[in-house]
């Protein structure tokens, strides 16, 4: 068997190194969070900002959610919905076969699509796939879903320490940083290398509460490295209103005003299902 | 997602040989843990399971523990139990206690032998484990009759009754459906959940598996191997015989489908170094025509 990880081959190197991080997972479009995230992230002092792809999706007025992180400076890396945008796919690249989630899927990508301008779709285009950087003299290796597939799904309840152990020997980090599953997680293994999937800005996480999170990493030589998730409120109702005035289905407007998911579901793993209402 | 593979250099493909799919990664692994032994006898069954059909073993926990142990070290993703019907092995929820140990864990029942007894042992196990214990309880018709003339009678009543248990003690099942009667997917898919609704599921979970021709529905005019002409091109991720193996009492076979089957037989040896599979078998067209997956999504 060979273990070659996509993120290895192709992360691009940031040149700084930190000892304190903010990283960003998928925007879906929530530009009224994203505005927030950075406020949060700038008065905690982050020296860098990064993001781990899937700018669109979901919300309202795609454009916005770039120039934004554009205007701030983030590192920005691509996920699956950004490489579908880009190339013009056809679909958000997610493999749903639950018939509902591939209709609503298609809705918010047609719609992210079209509303995507020339300009950032060729800027969608450039962006890297993985970042790889030093954190307090840790290596830290991101990717979007999996460092080995970038639309893999990497679930708290579905993710063995055997297969993060697999990852970290095979890519040389001490900690692997991911997004794409939409609920936030950390898994630290005996030798305190780890797993952190750094949550999402795009949409609350299926529990009954309208915020969203981001992460904040800090880590130095004695203590290793330690993540702090950040709970962001933000105006939660004028997101869900801008989704219904743009005909985006009232099902992702409802994700944001209960906290609950209402679509996408089939992927989730027993114990991460059960916790939700649908 | 078929995207061509980079890195290491193959050799041309030759045409009319078979591909050869190797163990790329051991995203599952999964055990014939009853053999083909099965209390019910479907009319399509892939393995040709039946209450009659004592020709595999069953696994012993030592050997479970084993390939668990070196498939922890491969850095295995999912672990899945199959039969035959699995709640026939006396020692099931120990079994899977053993696997949840290491990974997220699946097994694949008829549900007959969901007693409350078994959902409450079954929540004790998941209640254990810092993963995910998934039940799926296979059913083929959301129509009671219709179900039943390819399950056996009672069958329907009996997999409604399990799904309800489980659900009752917070394990909610995936119901497992193979399109036999071609429906066309989506429209099955669709009647599926209205039935599982209707009858107070809450969250209703749906695998929709094809039709394979095979073990019961034996048919090598269907389908032909897969040539290596064919592969070009095709990343091999897109076959789950490269990332799937499956622990018989007989030895390692490539994949859940060919279980049973010389074509699909890799030898008794370990996981490591085991040896890749020749497409040869017709159902193989099966797997290269859809990219189905055994597993759970």
């Amino acid at each position: 068997m060979m273990d070659t990880l996509q993120a290895v081959q192709e992360a691009q190197e940031l040149s700084g190194s930190y000892a304190r991080v903010a990283v960003f997972g998928g925007i879906y479009s929530n530009y009224l969070a994203l505005e927030k995230a950075l406020d949060l992230a700038r008065e905690r002092d982050a020296q860098a900002i990064l993001c781990l792809g899937d700018l669109g999706g979901f919300g309202p007025f795609p454009d916005r959610t770039c120039a934004l992180l554009r205007d701030a400076g983030v590192d920005v890396m691509r996920g699956n919905y950004d490489e579908s945008i880009a190339q013009d796919l056809g679909d958000c690249g997610c493999g749903y076969s639950d018939p509902r989630d591939n209709h609503f899927a298609q809705l918010s990508y047609d719609y992210t699509a079209a509303r995507t301008s020339a300009k950032n779709k060729a800027w969608l285009r450039k962006l890297p796939s993985a970042f790889r950087f030093r954190l307090g003299g840790i290596s830290v290796l991101t990717c979007h879903g999996s460092p080995r597939q970038t639309n893999e799904f990497l679930w708290e309840t579905g993710t063995p320490d055997g297969l993060v152990r697999r990852f970290l020997d095979a890519s040389g980090a001490g900690l692997l940083l991911g997004t794409h599953s939409g609920i936030k997680w950390e898994r630290r293994l005996p030798d305190q290398r780890g797993f952190v999937n750094v949550g999402v800005l795009g949409r609350p996480e299926n529990d009954g509460l309208p915020n969203v999170w981001f992460t904040l990493l800090d880590a130095d030589a004695e203590k290793g490295y330690r993540a702090e998730f950040i709970p962001v409120t933000y105006d939660h109702e004028r997101l869900a209103h801008e989704v219904l005035a743009e005909e985006l289905p009232q099902e992702f407007a409802a994700t944001l005003l209960t906290g609950w998911w209402t679509t996408c579901l089939e992927n989730l793993p027993a114990k991460e299902r059960v916790r939700g209402r649908f | 997602m078929i995207r061509a593979q980079v890195g290491i250099a193959e050799p041309p493909p030759v045409p009319g040989q078979p591909a050869h799919v190797r163990l790329e990664r051991l995203n599952a692994l999964w055990f014939q843990v009853t053999g083909l032994l099965c209390n019910l006898e479907c009319a399509h069954c892939l393995v040709d399971s039946s209450p009659r059909n004592t020709s595999m073993l069953f696994l012993d926990r030592a050997t479970v523990q084993a390939y668990l142990q070196e498939a922890d070290i491969l850095g295995v993703k999912e672990i899945y139990f199959t039969g035959g019907e699995p709640f026939l092995h006396p020692q099931m929820p120990t079994l899977l206690a053993d696997a949840l140990a290491i990974a997220p864990t699946t097994v694949l029942t008829n549900g007959t032998l969901i007693t409350p007894a078994m959902a409450q042992a079954l929540r004790r196990v998941s209640d254990g484990s810092r993963y995910s214990l998934e039940i799926r309880v296979s059913m083929d018709h959301p129509d009671e009759a219709e179900n039943d003339r390819l399950r056996g009678r009672g069958s329907h009543a009996k997999a409604l009754r399990a799904v309800l248990r489980l659900q009752n003690v917070g394990l909610p099942p995936i119901v497992t459906v193979t399109d036999f009667l071609q429906h066309n997917g989506s429209s099955l898919f669709e009647s599926f959940l209205a039935m599982l609704s209707r009858e107070g599921v809450q969250k209703p979970r749906l695998k929709m598996l094809p039709v394979f021709h095979i073990g019961k529905l034996e048919d090598p005019q269907t389908g032909s191997s897969v040539s290596q002409a064919m592969m070009a091109g095709v990343d091999p991720l897109f076959l789950q015989c490269s990332q799937t193996r499956v622990i018989t009492a007989e030895g390692v076979y490539a994949c859940p489908i060919l279980v049973g089957k010389k074509e699909g037989f890799l030898g008794s040896g370990r996981l490591r170094g085991n040896p890749g599979v020749d497409l040869v078998h017709h159902a193989c067209r099966t797997c290269y025509q859809t990219g189905m997956s055994c597993a759970n999504t």
